[in-house]
């Protein structure tokens, strides 16, 4: 070969390759400067990934700490068909004991087309282990947050119920969601080829906070009692529905809160709407006798009437703006302290006019009916209570029997509280604190004092009156507390339907113990009770008695002397 | 370049600077992968710890619910009416209540009823409260 043909050769082969490598540095220019930001990216996509981790919701737990919801997480079996389709029977023969499900509902499930069916939600991890332990093709499983309520309807109203998206819904979920929800993290990882997590390349970890724990006033002991004491009524008197709330008088604490009809928080969808609903803060109703407490006190308060005074009650018929006023039994002359213990519609309004209307209406609104008491639940109604713009000539002689005013049961439990303790008007708590998952108070709340409604004095004088309620000589001797020194209140209200006053009542009793010193209070009623006996005496206040019982038994309250007698005679 | 150029013979020093170098580079490379190694290791290990730290708190709280059910006021006296133990609170009037002597509780909490009678002090320690 001539040395010309060699550098011809060789000149081909510079030229050739320089073209290749010109061509692939054109290729590298456009791969990593012209679309560096795209596929830099589309590489980042493919690498990393970005999981987002959801905080636990935080735990309810009673004023002991005893659980009452809590958030657990569960499983979703889910299974692809495509894989499993041939070996149907065999899977479902092996999952149905573990599922719970019949075997052939599942062969059915496997056996449909596509990629994709749900076979079971709600499923626990130790079931999930060992289905995973049997190693099935095409068998998979998605995370599920459950909220999980221990005592099922305990306290349902009170604790409410989360949707789907575990967000609070009713009750406290719904009110203290804000502290319940945790806040989610995130992390940036990177996965091999198997999807697996290649924990050293994790890039960005922001990890998540689970949400506070809210600690209520609220004992499962003294719930326990108050729904079973319930039920029992429920079951004898067969009422439309009914409630009980105890609480501490002086702090305005909520010991427990029961509604019927009731709900499974478990299964909010399987009960109706009205069964879900909380009557203690959203039903209003005329509070029928239980009122007088209000008239009275106020009286006795502005030092307009004592508990000596008489007044002429018309034997059982009094005639006022051309309208005829009755009391249950006839009576004549009766004393304050007498017409509280008989509760004497008539003496009621007879002192009610004595006070007039301005002074009448002042209390009412002392005592907050017609507000919100503040109670931390969703839902709560301020009840109707006229301004005294729009009273009728009959509203004085009316609004003291618990006529023309409309409240809710806890509101007629706090002023109740207010005349029990010393006159001090407290606000419903039902929160005592907000915790974090070590344990650190983030919120706490004390009682808290609304108003003054009345003197110590009237209070304890108020209190010689109610003492009485229930025993022999006032209304509700059923009502009595073996070994405890009680007062309180009846109540029979008509209940209005269509704008009139119907043969249906709303029967309660509303008391206090020890008489002197109260701990706890009771609100007991029940809703259009069936049977020979309506008045509140005697279908409402033998729950009270049933309740009070137990209650004080378990927070072991002494029982107190009562009043010292010559104090009352002092103050009289 | 000069072709007649003589060869010494070679340095001890020279070969050994030499080989330690080459040794501390692979060193080098080898612990850079060794090191790599273990991180990924490691990393490895706090996967399946997290994993398993997950899967313990799941079941904690799966726990906790079963202990608050089986602790339940309802389960428990479903269980002593299963057990036909008999169990009954007291009432009131079946407890005895023992009371701490002194002013406090002689003239706030005990009950009429149950108030010892008044006992006279002993001369001595009314003479000791004179002093």
């Amino acid at each position: 070969m001539t040395p010309s043909a060699h550098q011809t050769r060789a000149l081909i082969v510079v030229v050739g390759l320089s073209l290749g490598f010109s061509v692939l540095g054109v290729r590298l220019v456009d791969l990593h400067v012209l679309q560096h930001k795209e596929l830099a990216a589309q590489a980042l996509k493919n690498r990393e990934q970005v999981v987002h981790r959801q905080g636990r919701r935080g735990e309810i737990k009673d004023v002991n700490g005893n659980l009452l919801a809590n958030s657990q997480s569960v499983r979703i079996v889910t299974a692809d068909p495509s894989i499993i389709a041939t070996q149907a029977n065999v899977v479902a023969h092996k999952l149905a004991p573990l599922l719970k499900m019949e075997e052939a509902t599942l062969v059915a499930k496997l056996s449909a087309p596509g990629h994709y069916v749900r076979l079971k939600a709600k499923v626990d991890e130790d079931t999930a282990q060992q289905i995973r332990s049997l190693k099935l093709k095409g068998i998979l499983f998605e995370d599920q947050l459950l909220r999980s309520y221990p005592n099922g309807i305990l306290a349902s109203h009170i604790l409410g119920f989360v949707n789907e998206n575990h967000k609070g819904v009713q009750g406290i979920e719904a009110s203290m969601d804000q502290c319940l929800q945790g806040t989610a993290g995130y992390e940036i990882i990177e996965n091999d080829r198997h999807g697996h997590e290649i924990r050293a390349l994790r890039d960005e970890e922001v990890g998540p906070r689970d949400g506070y724990n809210v600690i209520l006033t609220v004992d499962q002991v003294i719930q326990h009692v108050a729904e079973t004491e319930l039920e029992k009524a429920m079951a004898e008197h067969h009422p439309q529905a009914g409630v009980i709330i105890v609480s501490r008088p002086k702090t305005g604490e909520i010991l427990a809160m029961s509604c019927r009809p009731t709900f499974d928080p478990n299964k909010p969808g399987e009960s109706p709407a009205d069964a879900r609903r909380n009557r203690c803060i959203s039903d209003v109703a005329e509070p029928g006798s239980t009122f007088k407490i209000v008239v009275c006190s106020g009286a006795l308060n502005e030092g307009m009437v004592t508990l000596d005074d008489r007044f002429d009650c018309e034997r059982g018929a009094f005639l006022y703006a051309g309208r005829i006023l009755h009391d249950a039994h006839p009576y004549g002359l009766l004393s304050v302290e007498e017409i509280l213990y008989h509760s004497s519609n008539i003496g009621a309004a007879k002192v009610a006019l004595k006070m007039g209307p301005a002074h009448l209406y002042d209390y009412v609104t002392r005592f907050a009916f017609g507000r919100k008491t503040g109670i931390e639940l969703p839902g709560e109604v301020s009840g109707i209570a006229h301004p005294l713009s729009k009273w009728n000539l009959l509203s004085i002689t009316r609004i003291p029997m618990g006529h023309e005013i409309a409240v809710t049961p806890i509101q007629m439990m706090m002023a109740m509280n207010a005349v029990a303790n010393g006159g001090r008007l407290m606000k419903p708590i039902l929160v005592k604190n907000v915790v974090d998952q070590d344990g650190h108070i983030v919120m706490q709340s004390g009682p808290q004092q609304m108003a003054q409604c009345i003197t110590p004095r009237a209070s304890i004088l108020m209190t010689t009156a109610l003492r009485k309620v229930p025993t022999p000589e006032g209304t509700a001797p059923k009502a009595a507390v073996e070994g405890y020194d009680a007062a309180g209140k009846t109540g029979t209200a008509e209940k209005i339907e269509n704008g009139h006053y119907v043969s249906k009542y709303y029967s309660s009793f509303i008391g206090y113990l020890p008489a002197s010193d109260p701990e706890i209070s009771i609100l007991v009623s029940l809703d259009d009770p069936e049977g020979a006996g309506y008045y509140g005496g005697s279908v409402a206040g033998p729950v009270f008695s049933a309740v009070a019982e137990k209650v004080a038994q378990y927070l072991s309250i002494q029982p107190l002397q009562p009043f010292d007698p010559k104090k009352v005679a002092s103050l009289r | 370049m000069k072709r007649n150029r003589k060869r010494g013979p070679l340095r001890f020093g020279t070969v050994a600077k030499s080989v330690f170098t080459c040794i501390c580079i692979a060193g080098v490379g080898v612990g850079y992968v060794w090191e790599k190694n273990q991180v990924l290791r490691l990393g490895d290990e706090i996967k399946k710890r997290e994993s398993a730290l997950l899967a313990i708190e799941k079941r904690n709280a799966m726990l906790a619910t079963q202990l608050a059910q089986w602790q339940s006021p309802s389960y428990l006296e479903l269980r002593c009416q299963q057990y036909n133990l008999g169990l009954v609170s007291p009432r009131e009037t079946q407890v005895v209540r023992l009371y701490e002597p002194g002013p406090e509780w002689d003239t706030k909490f005990t009950p009429v009823a149950m108030q010892p009678p008044a006992q006279p002090r002993p001369a001595a320690t009314k003479e000791l409260a004179k002093r």
